[in-house]
């Protein structure tokens, strides 16, 4: 007489359900991920009000004046901090604002901030249009060890924090105060607003010792995300984009501009500004380069959220299949 | 005597000399064979004079920023602001040194790079001497070591002495651009995203109905995941909003994605973040005393 063996007996669908392959799974995020960055398409995305206030507050900044960019990602959060990058420096530049460029998270993250600094030069030269110049408009102060004490000699006297740092000058390296971008600044209260593009909780550093003398704002991963909104709730920072979706909103913004009287209904229209009660009307940089990064990978980041939700649902199935055969 | 005097431009002392000069690297030999000397002697103290030492240098370090935070110091001092008093003289006194400090604790970070380049090497090549399992890794992790410095160091010098040859890529640009761009930004990217992977499969395993907790953080989740998809949310909300007839009053308006992602990271999230970063930093603020007076076991305290 034929017995089934239990090893032998046939999957039931709820027990195929809850142990697909782990290959499969890669397999199937591998392709759909990758696919999904070829089609250029424009995704329309619904600014959160932490990228709104970003927003507004990049784009009040004066022309002519300098603000601090602290440059702490490398290519491990590429996906997301390249996006956030490249948005950042395509708002200054428009706005003709100055920057310093420094870093405290990675002794990689300076070159990496000016090989992204570079490309967005090359797509400015491509275009027609000036690039931005070392000293003039930008300095660089490479990577500072020791984020804690480095944000306190900040807070007490940038002249001394920073003395002896020198980047190339007209007449080779000279010292960076000597420069257009930090001579009349003596003090971090001088200095317009300090952007932080960030990996990890280097923004906690900052907040505790330079919070109160100087406006910040953040640019993180979505992974320091929640973390980050806590301070924007309380009003510790002016402004943040969090991860992908944060650059995606940022490029938005960026094209529709933000008008605080439009109503709900013309907001939902993609070619309108973006609704943002509260906050002073601004034009976008209309007939710019402004989708850029982040639309580009926008596709792929839907792509493996539904799968990873499909996922989920499909393995909650399984078990609920299961359960009711074993009851 | 002006301890801190590296003001700009910083007026001669005992403790400076021209930027680049003999004199400067003189000062700067000199200091380093002190130092060297001191650690040396301190190598051969017993450990039982050692720990004194350690806590002495511990408790000034520390000393110092618990000073920084407690004692008043100028707010948006001007340069010629003059303190009034003992009590402003020490406030002016601890801001004139912050930076200093720092510098200190920014070159001490250095070293403690060096350190770990220095036992990276030590274990490697220890490895190859004795041509352990798997030697060749190591001996590949020291020839990419090598050449990484040796490339960044020549590229940074030429670009320094001569900012043109931005413009004229040489052989050494290349490939230190190469090593760099080409090989390890690319397998730092590739090492990441296999996260992605890993986070689906657990996704996948992990995340079922198995109590009303779980079914809470299922639905929670669900609502924060589908919240991140742009397209998805523009939708809804357009769908929602069409329902309640673009009215911003209401009632159906909860039911927005947005809605629903915001009031979920505005009062389950957020607060529960804050409860939890309120208890790291009571941790380490009981670490750190621990730590300033000498009172961790481990290391000298053993």
């Amino acid at each position: 007489m034929a017995t089934n063996e239990p090893g032998t007996a046939p999957k039931s669908l709820g027990e195929k359900l809850t142990s697909i392959p782990k290959i499969v799974l890669y397999v199937i995020l591998a392709v759909t991920a990758s696919a999904a960055l070829f089609p250029s398409v424009e995704l329309p995305t619904k600014p959160s009000a932490a990228t709104i206030d970003l927003f507004a507050s990049l784009m009040s900044l004066p022309e002519g004046s300098t603000v601090i960019v602290q440059s702490d990602w490398t290519n491990s959060s590429r996906g997301e901090s390249a996006g956030a990058m490249e948005a950042l420096m395509r708002i200054l530049i428009r706005k003709k604002v100055k920057f310093a460029l420094m870093s405290v998270a990675d002794p990689n993250a300076p070159r990496v901030a000016r090989d992204a600094l570079r490309r967005i030069n090359l797509e400015l030269e491509a275009a027609g249009e000036t690039p931005y110049k070392k000293w003039e408009d930008y300095v660089e102060l490479g990577y500072f060890p020791n984020a804690e004490g480095t944000g306190n000699a900040m807070a007490e006297n940038l002249r001394t924090a920073w003395a002896g740092k020198k980047d190339q000058g007209p007449n080779g390296m000279t010292d960076v105060f000597q420069s257009p971008v930090l001579q009349d600044i003596q003090r971090i209260e001088n200095v317009q607003m300090m952007i932080n593009i960030h990996a990890s909780d280097t923004l906690n550093r900052l907040i505790e010792r330079i919070g109160r003398r100087c406006p910040l704002a953040s640019m993180c991963t979505g992974v320091m995300g929640p973390e980050t909104l806590v301070y924007y709730t309380s009003k510790q920072i002016v402004g943040a984009s969090v991860g992908l979706n944060g650059v995606v909103e940022l490029e938005s913004l960026m094209e529709r501009g933000i008008d605080p009287d439009i109503s709900d209904k013309d907001a939902q229209d993609l070619k309108n500004p973006v609704q943002a009660k509260g906050r002073p009307k601004i034009e976008g940089f209309t007939g710019k380069k402004n989708y850029a990064r982040g639309m580009q990978y926008y596709l792929s980041l839907h792509s493996a959220l539904t799968l990873m939700i499909l996922a989920v649902v499909i393995g909650n199935i399984g078990t609920f299949l299961s359960r009711r055969k074993s009851a | 005597m002006n301890l801190f005097a590296q003001a700009v431009p910083p007026p001669p002392s005992f403790w400076n000399a021209p930027h680049g000069s003999n004199e400067l690297w003189l000062r700067i030999g000199i200091a380093f064979s002190l130092g060297l000397g001191l650690i040396v002697a301190f190598l051969f103290l017993p450990t039982k004079a050692r720990k004194p030492i350690v806590a002495t240098a511990t408790f000034l370090a520390g000393g110092f920023w618990v000073l920084y935070y407690l004692w008043p110091t100028p707010e948006a001092r001007g340069p010629r602001d003059i303190p009034e008093g003992f009590f402003e003289g020490v406030g002016f006194w601890i801001s004139d040194a912050v930076p200093i400090v720092a510098g200190f604790a920014n070159i001490i970070n250095a070293f403690i790079i060096g350190l770990g380049i220095y036992s990276l090497i030590r274990v490697n090549i220890h490895r190859i001497k004795r041509g352990q399992k798997d030697w060749m890794f190591s001996a590949l992790l020291i020839a990419s070591l090598i050449t990484m410095v040796v490339f960044g160091y020549w590229d940074w010098n030429m670009k320094k002495n001569d900012p043109t040859v931005v413009e004229n890529w040489t052989f050494v640009q290349l490939t230190s651009d190469l090593l760099f761009d080409g090989m390890f930004q690319v397998m730092e990217s590739a090492m990441f995203s296999i996260i992605a992977f890993f986070i689906l499969s657990a996704a996948y395993r992990a995340f079922r109905i198995r109590s009303i907790e779980a079914t809470i953080l299922l639905a929670a989740a669900l609502v924060v995941m589908l919240s991140l998809m742009g397209a998805l949310v523009h939708w809804w909300d357009g769908q929602v909003s069409t329902m309640a007839g673009w009215e911003s009053d209401h009632f159906a308006n909860n039911f927005r994605l947005s809605e629903m992602a915001n009031w979920i990271s505005a009062n389950l999230r957020t607060p529960g973040i804050r409860a939890i970063e309120f208890g790291v930093g009571l941790g380490a603020l009981a670490m750190g005393l621990r730590l300033w007076l000498s009172l961790e076991r481990g290391g000298i305290n053993r």
